[in-house]
């Protein structure tokens, strides 16, 4: 997939381009609103992030060229926290999602994957592990056939890493995708292990689950690959 | 403390009553000297009218010089009397004197001038004589007269008083009521107050430009905050993709992951506080929406589910008892989330093993309160004092908070018009409680 990263910070529009092309995507870089705006006029993209603190741009405006021009693309609205007029503004114009800086790179992945899939009308496929079927149409995980009752919470938590498999999720990252950018300090690894046990606990009244594990001192991943 | 209105009137009803009393004492001792001087005048008047009279007519008419009677006269109602009568005294009589007469076998007492003076060598006395009674009754008129006239015009000028007081302080009073619950520049109402006196509108020109200039500074200052917060934020963006871009590599050494992760996690606790402080000065210049209507006891469950595998890890019982509920206007939902979770949250941390956090809801005079109690170690005096400052954290404390929380707290309740207090006694917990107006 084409993505357009405008972006005036080039080491954060780096960084970027560096994470999603790891994950196969087409990366092109704009610094300023006028390279983006060019850019937009001659290629097609499917996505597009967009910085809103350009400073020779107004953001808002490269969204309204694009969707004159007939763009199709998908906008995700990278902007400062809080800055709740302009995400209203941003849905309002047609941006597809919005996420705060700094934001995780998984957590702007795994936005990037749920609006094409809401785009392409991709449904998403069982992810089997083991004894267990990750459902993720249907939001349950079974084991052989019996639902493991999980809470919403909980499922979340285990979606989160199962779509990111082979990749270790610090604690701080699924934090933050499970709750939000909550409005407090009080962010705390022993969040994420308690819900981690409870989960453990739950899947072994069913089977073994060698597949979560505990990436010491860093955090958990979901192994799929070798299994 | 008392009114100005009232200051005011009160000095003018005291000063009144001060002169009328003044009055009362000394006007009747004054209008009896003149009542008297008048009286007397009257009785020389008719001596020397007697006199005449004599002069021209001679004394026979009166008295014949052979007899020793009397001469007399008096009206009907022996309010006054003339006597003349022959006299073998040598000296020279010519006095005023309080007497009693005996006058039809009635003893009245006069005021009575007593002057002699002789015809063809015989000593006459004329007597002339006013009733003290009739006197002292026209002095009584007079003094009621005088009380009513003094008691209207005490009311009359008063009630005029009282208007106009009234209406030159007016101004004043819009003034103070301007002043009244300002818990922010940005809100104070800045349309002069219309007034004539000089010295309210210099008043009201004054706090006006106070009230711009502070709302100036406060604006800068948040301004400020906001700015150095996103300067801050992009480069911790930056670091934050470098770190994570370098986490995913494959096959990374472990001791290698850790010491990334670990900068994660410091970098993360800038990113909170950066955010926190952002939060604060957005709050504080109400940039935030407040257009959600909800439950407090739907919210407050809410957070209890998401809190409470915590709390079950930890052994910590969450008790909760909703008495009554309340739907809150206009309010920012995701915030009021986080006013509550952080205290939630942070009683749980602060309760040992086997302690319980308690969850209480209940109306009561029109006033909706939330109270959130502990069983942990509770707090020093000290240490109550900064509860809701920024980055104070409690001592002792094993949390990993930057000790912002209970500011952010405080400034979205203060935001949404909650009240928000604490009382702690050290070694048994603490309390903290929202106030919410049923009104608002």
């Amino acid at each position: 997939m084409n993505v357009l990263i405008v972006e005036d910070e080039k080491s954060l529009a780096n960084e970027i381009a560096l994470f999603l092309r790891s994950e196969n995507f087409l990366c092109e870089l704009a610094f300023t609103g006028d390279a983006a705006s060019e850019k937009l006029a001659v290629n097609l993209y499917d996505f597009v992030l967009l910085d809103l603190g350009l400073p020779d741009y107004d953001g808002l405006d490269l969204i309204l060229e694009a969707r004159k021009a007939g763009s199709e693309a998908s906008f995700i609205i990278l902007t400062a926290r809080g800055a709740v007029e302009d995400k209203v503004k941003g849905l309002d114009l047609g941006a597809d999602d919005y996420i705060s800086k700094p934001f995780a790179l998984i957590e702007l992945l795994s936005r990037i994957n749920a609006v094409a899939r809401r785009k392409f009308n991709v449904n998403s496929q069982d992810m089997v592990l083991g004894d267990f079927v990750l459902q993720i149409q249907a939001r349950k995980l079974t084991c052989r056939g019996n639902l493991v009752d999980l809470t919403k919470k909980e499922y979340d938590l285990l979606q989160y890493l199962v779509l990111n498999h082979e990749k270790v999720l610090t604690r701080q990252q699924l934090y933050e995708h499970i709750w939000g950018n909550i409005l407090d300090d009080q962010y705390d690894s022993n969040f994420i292990d308690v819900h981690i046990k409870n989960i453990r606990k739950k899947l072994s009244l069913h089977a073994s689950a060698p597949w979560l594990e505990t990436a010491r001192g860093v955090g958990y991943r979901v192994i799929i690959d070798n299994l | 403390m008392i009114r100005l209105n009232t200051k005011l009137a009160l000095f003018n009803l005291l000063s009144r009553l001060a002169i009328t009393a003044i009055l009362l004492i000394f006007l009747p001792l004054i209008i009896e000297r003149v009542n008297l001087r008048q009286v007397d005048n009257d009785l020389i008047q008719k001596r020397e009218n007697v006199i005449e009279l004599i002069s021209e007519v001679g004394i026979e008419p009166f008295i014949t010089s052979d007899t020793t009677e009397t001469f007399g006269s008096y009206n009907i109602l022996k309010e006054e009397f003339i006597s003349l009568e022959r006299i073998e005294t040598p000296d020279d009589l010519n006095f005023i004197e309080v007497a009693s007469r005996l006058i039809e076998d009635e003893e009245i007492v006069y005021r009575v001038l007593n002057y002699s003076f002789t015809v063809e060598g015989q000593k006459y006395l004329l007597e002339v004589g006013k009733s003290i009674s009739s006197i002292q009754q026209a002095r009584k008129n007079i003094n009621r007269v005088l009380i009513v006239f003094l008691a209207s015009v005490i009311i009359f000028t008063l009630m005029a008083d009282l208007q106009y007081t009234r209406k030159i302080l007016q101004p004043l009073g819009k003034i103070t009521s301007k002043l009244k619950g300002i818990s922010n520049p940005e809100t104070f109402d800045k349309t002069p107050v219309i007034t004539t006196t000089h010295d309210f509108s210099r008043l009201d020109r004054a706090l006006n430009e106070l009230m711009t200039r502070i709302d100036e500074a406060f604006r800068k200052e948040k301004e400020i905050t906001v700015n150095i917060s996103h300067e801050l934020l992009t480069p911790v963006s930056v670091l934050r993709s470098k770190l994570e871009n370098i986490l995913l590599i494959r096959d990374l050494n472990p001791e290698v992951s850790c010491k990334i992760e670990e900068s994660l996690r410091t970098l993360h606790r800038l990113q909170t506080l950066v955010n926190s402080l952002l939060l604060i000065a957005r709050l504080e210049s109400r940039q935030y929406l407040r257009e959600d209507t909800f439950s407090v006891n739907d919210l407050l469950k809410e957070i209890v589910s998401e809190l409470n595998p915590i709390a079950v890890d930890k052994g910590v019982f969450i008790k909760e008892e909703y008495e009554d509920d309340f739907m809150i206007k206009n309010a920012n939902r995701p915030l009021i989330f986080s006013m509550f979770y952080n205290v939630i949250n942070n009683s749980v941390k602060n309760t040992p093993p086997g302690g319980k956090v308690s969850l209480r809801t209940i109306s009561k005079h029109k006033l909706f309160s939330v109270t959130i109690t502990d069983s942990g170690k509770g707090m020093t005096e000290a240490q109550m004092n900064t509860l809701f400052s920024r980055f104070k954290t409690r001592t002792g404390s094993e949390s990993e908070g930057t000790g912002i929380g209970l500011a952010i707290t405080k400034s979205i309740a203060d935001f949404h018009e909650i009240g928000v207090s604490a009382s702690s006694e050290t070694g048994k917990g603490m309390t903290f409680s929202f106030i919410f107006s049923e009104n608002s």
